[in-house]
C-alpha cells in the first residue's frame, strides 16, 4: 500500500518537524496534517522517538586519549611548520622586482627578479624545505623602506634577520663584516678576506659575497675589486651596482662592460685608523687592504670619522662631482 | 673600525609576527576535539582521524591570516575538515579500484566500535551504524546539523551545494536511519521469539 501523495509531499517537512529542524509555517502544515492522518502521526512519533537517540550521539563519543593524542602530535606539527613559514613579496623598484622574504625572526631573503613577478627557480631552490606563502601586508612597511633605500632617502635598513640561508661560518663572518660598511664606502674583496683573518681567502670570500641571500641589506655592493673595478654582481650585471653605489655618492666611470671607482677622487681609511684622509696623503695606500674608500666628507664623518691632521681633507676637499 | 656600524644580529621583526599564534592556539583549544569526533564519526577510523584533524589544522594554520576577524572559524574548519574528507575517500576509492580487490570493503561501518571508542545502547551502537553507511554527503550532512548543530547554510559551505540542497541530504539521511532502526527492531523481536 503506498502513502497518499499528499503525505509524500509533507515528508520533509514532517521528518523536519520531528527532529527539530523546521520552520514555524512547516510546523504548524505539519501539526494540522498529522491531526487527521493517523499513518503520519505514527510516523512523526517514530522520528521524533530517533531525535532523542540522536541527541544521545552528541555526548556519546568517547574518544577522549585519541584526541590527547592526535593534539599532542598536531602541536609538535605546528611547532616545525612554524619555524619554516616564509613570507614573501615583489616589490617593483627602480633596480627591477625585487622578492623580499622574511620569517618569525626576520628578513632572509632578498632577490632581484628583473621583471618576474613570481620567486624564480634560483629562489624556490634557497627556499627549497620551507613554507612559502605569498603576504598579505606584512612585507609592505620593508618594500617602502626599501624604495625609500634606493631613492637615496634612507642610508639603513635595519632590519632584523634571519641568517639561515648562509652557507657556512665563514660566509657568516663575510657577510658580518660587508654588514659594517658604513654607507656611501666601498671596501676590497681582499680587504674583507684581510677582515675575517684569511688574507689569501679573496676568491672564496668573493663567493660568500655571490651567495650573499640577502643583497642591498647586507651591501655587498660595497666590495669592490682592488684595481677599483667593480667585478661582478649578483647575476652577473655590474648595472645594478653601479646604481646602487652611485645612488650613495661613490664616483664611477664605465669601462668596458664594467664600471670602476674613481680612487682619486674619493677619501681613505687606513685600517684601525679613525681618520680619513685624501688619496694623496703619505700616510696611506689608495686603497689599503681592510680600508674603506668614502665618496665624500659627510659620508666619512656619518661615519664617526675625523678629518686627517696631516693631510687636512677638511681645508682641501677633493671635487667629487662626477660628469 | 668595520665591526661597529651596522651590527646583523636576530630580533623580532617588530609587528611582524607572521601568524597570530595567540589566536590560532585558542582556536585549537576551542575547536580540536570536536573536529576530531566529527572526523572520526565521518571516517570511522581513529587513524584517518588522527591524521585529518592534523592536516584540517595545518591547512588553517596557513591560511590563518587570510581570514577575516569577524569569520565563522568554526564553520571554516568544518569545511576544511570535510574537504579533507572527500579528497581522503576518492584516494581511497581510487586505490580499492586500483587494486581491484576482490571483496571490496564498504567504508568500515563497524569501525567505531571495533576500536573500542564507542560505549553506548545498543539503540545508540544500530544508530552509529546506520550512519556509518550513509553516502558521504548525506553522512556528513547529517552529522554536522543534528550532532554539531550548525546551520544549513554553512553545511551548504562545506559540501559546495545550497542550503536546500544540505537540508535534502539531512532528510534522506533520516529516512535512510530510520529504516535501519526499523530493521534492527525487527530482527531484535525475531531474536526475542527464538
Amino acid at each position: 500500500m503506498s502513502k497518499p501523495a499528499i503525505c509524500v509531499a509533507l515528508e520533509p517537512d514532517l521528518v523536519a518537524a520531528a527532529t527539530g529542524d523546521a520552520g514555524p509555517e512547516a510546523a504548524q502544515r505539519v501539526e494540522a496534517h498529522v491531526e487527521r492522518c493517523g499513518a503520519c502521526r505514527a510516523d512523526f512519533a517514530r522520528y521524533r522517538a530517533i531525535d532523542g537517540e540522536v541527541t544521545a550521539l552528541r555526548s556519546h563519543l568517547v574518544a577522549e586519549p585519541h584526541v590527547a593524542v592526535a593534539r599532542a602530535e598536531l602541536e609538535a606539527r605546528l611547532t616545525d611548520l612554524r619555524s619554516r613559514l616564509v613570507a614573501y613579496r615583489v616589490v617593483p623598484t627602480p633596480v627591477g622586482n625585487v622578492l623580499i622574504a622574511h620569517s618569525e625572526q626576520g628578513v632572509l631573503l632578498v632577490e632581484y627578479l628583473g621583471r618576474g613577478r613570481r620567486p624564480d627557480a634560483a629562489a624556490a631552490r634557497r627556499l627549497a624545505g620551507l613554507e612559502i606563502v605569498e603576504d598579505a601586508g606584512e612585507v609592505e612597511r620593508l618594500g617602502r623602506d626599501l624604495l625609500e633605500y634606493l631613492e637615496g632617502q634612507r642610508t639603513h635598513l635595519d632590519w632584523p634577520l634571519d641568517l639561515r640561508l648562509v652557507r657556512s661560518e665563514f660566509h657568516r663572518e663575510v657577510l658580518r663584516r660587508t654588514a659594517a660598511i658604513p654607507y656611501g664606502a666601498v671596501a676590497s674583496y681582499a680587504g674583507i678576506a684581510r677582515d675575517v683573518g684569511r688574507p689569501r681567502a679573496v676568491r672564496a670570500a668573493a663567493q660568500a659575497l655571490r651567495w650573499n641571500p640577502m643583497p642591498i641589506v647586507i651591501p655587498c655592493h660595497r666590495v669592490v675589486g682592488s684595481s677599483g673595478l667593480l667585478t661582478g654582481y649578483a647575476g652577473g650585471t655590474t648595472e645594478t651596482k653601479q646604481h646602487l653605489l652611485a645612488v650613495e655618492g661613490v664616483p664611477l666611470v664605465p669601462v668596458r662592460g664594467d664600471f670602476r671607482i674613481l680612487r682619486d677622487r674619493m677619501y681613505v681609511l687606513a685600517p684601525g685608523d679613525s681618520e680619513y684622509c685624501l688619496p694623496s696623503c703619505p700616510s696611506v695606500d689608495p686603497f689599503p687592504r681592510g680600508g674603506l674608500l668614502f665618496g665624500s666628507r659627510d659620508r666619512a664623518e656619518a661615519a664617526g670619522l675625523a678629518p686627517c691632521t696631516t693631510c687636512r681633507p677638511d681645508l682641501h676637499p677633493l671635487v667629487t662631482a662626477v660628469s | 673600525m668595520l665591526a661597529r656600524a651596522g651590527e646583523m644580529g636576530p630580533a623580532g621583526l617588530s609587528g611582524g609576527e607572521l601568524v597570530d599564534d595567540a589566536g590560532f592556539e585558542a582556536m585549537v583549544a576551542t575547536h580540536h576535539g570536536e573536529i576530531y569526533r566529527y572526523l572520526l564519526r565521518t571516517t570511522g577510523r581513529t587513524t584517518d582521524a588522527d591524521d585529518l584533524s592534523q592536516e584540517t589544522f595545518l591547512r588553517a594554520y596557513r591560511a590563518y591570516r587570510g581570514l577575516p576577524p569577524d569569520a565563522n572559524a568554526r564553520a571554516w574548519l568544518f569545511t576544511i575538515a570535510t574537504n579533507l574528507c572527500r579528497n581522503h575517500f576518492r584516494a581511497q576509492k581510487r586505490r580499492r579500484l586500483a587494486y581491484e580487490a576482490a571483496s571490496v570493503a564498504a567504508p568500515s561501518t563497524d569501525g567505531l566500535s571495533a576500536d573500542g571508542t564507542v560505549i553506548g545502547r545498543e539503540v545508540s551502537a544500530a544508530i552509529e551504524g546506520a550512519v556509518a553507511r550513509l553516502p558521504f554527503k548525506q553522512r556528513v550532512a547529517f552529522l554536522q546539523r543534528k550532532v554539531h548543530e550548525l546551520d544549513y547554510e554553512s553545511i551548504g559551505r562545506a559540501l559546495d551545494c545550497t542550503a536546500e540542497s544540505a537540508r535534502a541530504h539531512v532528510f534522506q539521511a533520516l529516512r535512510k536511519i530510520r529504516r535501519a532502526l526499523d530493521g534492527h527492531a525487527r530482527s531484535e523481536r525475531k531474536e526475542a521469539e527464538r
